[in-house]
């Protein structure tokens, strides 16, 4: 068939590097697959009680938009308990995984702003929500010593130059680094001078090994942060995408309105799951970090052992190497070797591979070394 | 008690509220069936909890599911495609609306909607920047979308057409005749097609359903939409999917990678035992909405409304003029006294105030209780307007 229209369509969609953008895995694909977002976790028994119970009780119906009450309770708690993020029920939306939570934020609030600021390197994720409808994008420059972060001068600079509204990480998902209390502080300051608004993703906080500072938690931040990240992770949930925003009561119509027309509501099975999740975080979050961070530690020794140059990252799940010769290279051998991992270069640092922590990694860093 | 006048979704969300607040409240408002799931899905989510709970899924869906979803459109609807290459699952019919909207839609480009319709459409076509452009139908010709106004709404900015059969608010199905000039015009004027069968399961009386994308020459250039949530009473589960050709699919997916990743797995697997298991939960509900929609037609004809008759869906389109009422004043009444919950018409489109939506979706004791009701309601605005 000679379409004109469809080829337009076709090239307009080639020509859009952002939406194209290659991405990892959400959940890996198999014990040896170490390059994925999701990890694959034993999933509770009390989980599937819980879920099938709702289940079978007939709540197989649409539900609210932005989430059963009791989850978004849950998930307020969480925030405020473990962050000190002053958030309530109304400011929680649940979505059906990080990346609704990344396209709802940067689209919705976006819209609100005339331009985004965004790391150089960021998950590929914030890239491709971007590309979904046309944005003006600042490019922050990151710091490869700090774990290609970008720095607070970065930070103020681009405010300074009328960019005031930010996506930032911290954890960085392709490091682990994150901002200390100070630095996130002093961030908050010059948002908030500017009246700007950040997007503030701290999905992998839970891994990180000793305090966390969230920009949420800062004197009167919560007005101008969106938070998002994975409801309840290392729970086995993964597979079921379910992920949260909490925001100021203000943007989170605009994206509950966004939620009804892109998917009416997140799936039941999943929300319940993660209700149930809720309850044993917890204790679940302290024993899995307190093995990550064994199992990373043996890791950084090996590395170093090797010569191999560790990234600086406090998340306690990843463990991302500078290769001189560049991730393909690594990404080779390591897949000659039966391991995958993560390609920083999908991130924006083509000199950087990430690992996920897990008993086989071990293995996959001896063949890099 | 005076209510602040709301348009659209907002005026919907507040009667549903106030509708919850009434213990005996009936609800012939929101598309959501009222038979729970059939218990054989649920324990196929059951049986993927406790086995594959964690398994990888692409952005596109597993391909065992893509391979039933092929197996289903190819039984139903007649369309061919590729499992591969030619399928993308979905969270609900509504993701998948979304996708194709903005799959095919780019800012100015003109979107051909025969109205009234599922408001989705307009709101998805917004955020994409692209302009509706309006195809009116009417109760006296339930509905029927003339492909003579189609043609003539056809300009240089048009780039895709919108066909919904049956229809949500006016239970409209496209008749085959209708459907193949519809697509010869969408050939002629090489436009996308977008096609939504989300109802084709629920179609009445002699009426036939054909999917634009089973014609000569109509896969290449449509993209159609389904989902499990309507036809297995599945609307929690967020299940649903797009089939086209494999270059325009290769774009879909990458939306559907940008807007939300993948699907959960555990709705992917019931979605399996639902396209694959037992069919007779599907048929036992399609012949309680053929009983209602007698129900609901009768009750109708007796308060003296016209309307488009329903040839498909599970819903009714009423025109209320006779009342002198404005939708939205009539369904705040019958909800306010009589704690009946149906949608007004000015909910879908400004142009249709003086309608009212109606669902089969409530037991039949209870629609006949909510019908009676209604009678009541009527009888009083009519007394009052003597
Ligand atoms: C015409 C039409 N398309 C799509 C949908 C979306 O349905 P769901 O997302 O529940 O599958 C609906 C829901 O009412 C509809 O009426």
């Amino acid at each position: 068939m000679t379409s004109k229209t469809k080829r337009d369509v076709l090239e307009k969609h080639r020509d859009n590097a952002n939406l194209n953008a290659p991405s990892p895995a959400q959940v890996m694909f198999s014990q040896n697959d170490l390059g994925a977002d999701g990890l694959i976790r034993p999933l509770d028994e009390r989980i599937i009680a819980a879920t099938v119970e709702a289940l079978e009780s007939g709540q197989t119906h649409y539900v609210d938009v932005p989430g059963i009450a009791p989850l978004r309770d849950a998930v307020a708690d969480y925030l405020r308990e473990f962050s000190g993020a002053a958030y309530e029920q109304g400011n929680i939306v649940i979505t059906a995984g990080m990346q609704e939570s990344r396209f709802l934020t940067i689209q919705m609030i976006g819209a609100q702003f005339d331009s985004i600021g965004v790391p150089e390197a960021v998950h590929p994720g914030a890239r491709k929500a971007l590309g979904t409808r046309a944005r003006k994008v600042a490019t922050l420059p990151v710091d490869a010593s700090a774990g290609y972060l970008s720095s607070v001068e970065s930070v103020d600079a681009a405010v300074a130059g009328g960019c005031r509204l930010l996506f930032l990480e911290s954890p960085s998902r392709l490091s682990g680094a994150v901002y200390s209390g100070e630095q996130v502080a002093a961030i908050g300051e010059i948002v908030n001078e500017k009246d700007g608004a950040v997007i503030w993703d701290q999905g992998l906080a839970p891994w990180v090994d000793g305090d966390y500072a969230s920009l949420a938690a800062q004197d009167g931040e919560a007005a101008r942060v969106a938070t998002i990240g994975e409801a309840f992770p290392g729970m086995g949930l993964a597979s079921w995408f379910i992920g949260f925003i909490a925001a100021p009561e203000a943007w989170v119509a605009p994206m509950q309105s966004q939620k009804q027309i892109q998917s009416i509501c997140t799936s039941t099975a999943s929300q319940y799951g993660a209700l149930e999740a809720s309850q044993l975080f917890g204790a679940a979050r302290g024993q899995q970090l307190a093995s990550l961070r064994q199992i990373r530690s043996r890791l950084s020794q090996l590395a170093s052992e090797g010569d191999l140059d560790v990234l600086r990252g406090a998340a306690a799940n990843i463990i991302a190497l500078r290769m001189e010769s560049g991730s393909e290279a690594a990404l080779a051998t390591l897949r000659a070797a039966g391991y995958e991992a993560t390609d920083g270069a999908f991130f924006g640092a083509p000199d950087v591979v990430r690992l996920n922590v897990t008993n086989t990694t071990a293995d996959a860093l001896r063949a890099l070394v | 008690m005076s209510k602040k006048k709301k348009q659209g979704t907002n005026l919907l969300y507040d009667m549903i509220a106030e509708a919850s607040a009434y213990d005996d409240v009936i609800v012939m408002g929101r598309g959501d069936p009222d038979f729970d799931t059939p218990a054989h899905i649920v324990d196929a989510a059951k049986d993927a909890m406790v086995n594959h709970h964690a398994d990888y899924s692409p952005p596109e869906g597993l391909l065992a599911l893509r391979e039933a979803i092929a197996e289903r459109v190819k039984r139903v609807n007649n369309i061919d495609v590729d499992a591969d290459t030619e399928v993308v699952v979905t969270n609900g019919g509504q993701e998948a609306l979304f996708l194709m909207v903005v799959a095919a839609n780019g800012p100015g480009d003109e979107m051909i909607v025969p109205e009234p319709n599922y408001t989705t459409y307009a709101d998805s076509l917004a955020f994409a920047g692209g302009v509706k452009v309006e195809v009116q139908a009417f109760a006296e010709n339930d509905f029927r979308a003339d492909p003579a106004d189609v043609r003539a709404a056809v300009s240089d900015e048009s780039r895709s057409l919108l066909l919904v059969s049956p229809n949500n608010p006016a239970a409209n199905v496209i008749s085959p005749e209708d459907m193949r000039e519809m697509l010869g015009i969408a050939i002629e004027h090489d436009l996308i097609v977008l096609a939504d069968d989300i109802y084709d399961l629920f179609v009445y009386d002699d009426f036939e359903h054909l999917s634009p994308a089973s014609l000569p020459g109509g896969k290449e250039r449509t993209l159609t939409l389904n989902a499990l949530s309507k036809a297995y009473s599945m609307t929690g589960w967020r299940l649903g999917w797009i089939v086209g050709p494999a270059d325009l699919m290769a774009r879909v997916r990458e939306l559907k990678a940008a807007i939300s990743g993948g699907t959960s797995v555990i709705s992917q697997y019931a979605g399996i035992a639902a396209l694959t298991g037992p069919q007779d939960a599907v048929e036992m509900m399609a012949e309680a909405y053929r009983r209602r929609r007698r129900l609901v037609l009768d009750a109708l004809d007796e308060m003296g409304m016209a309307y488009g008759v329903p040839q498909g869906g599970q819903f009714v389109f009423a025109d209320i003029s006779f009342t002198g009422l404005d939708s939205g004043e009539l369904a705040q009444r019958i909800l306010s006294e009589q704690h009946v919950l149906a949608y007004p018409g000015s909910a879908f489109s400004k142009d249709r105030k003086d309608y009212l939506r109606m669902t089969f979706l409530q037991p039949e004791e209870k629609l006949r209780e909510g019908l009676e009701r209604m009678k009541v309601a009527m009888a009083d605005i009519m007394a009052e307007r003597q």
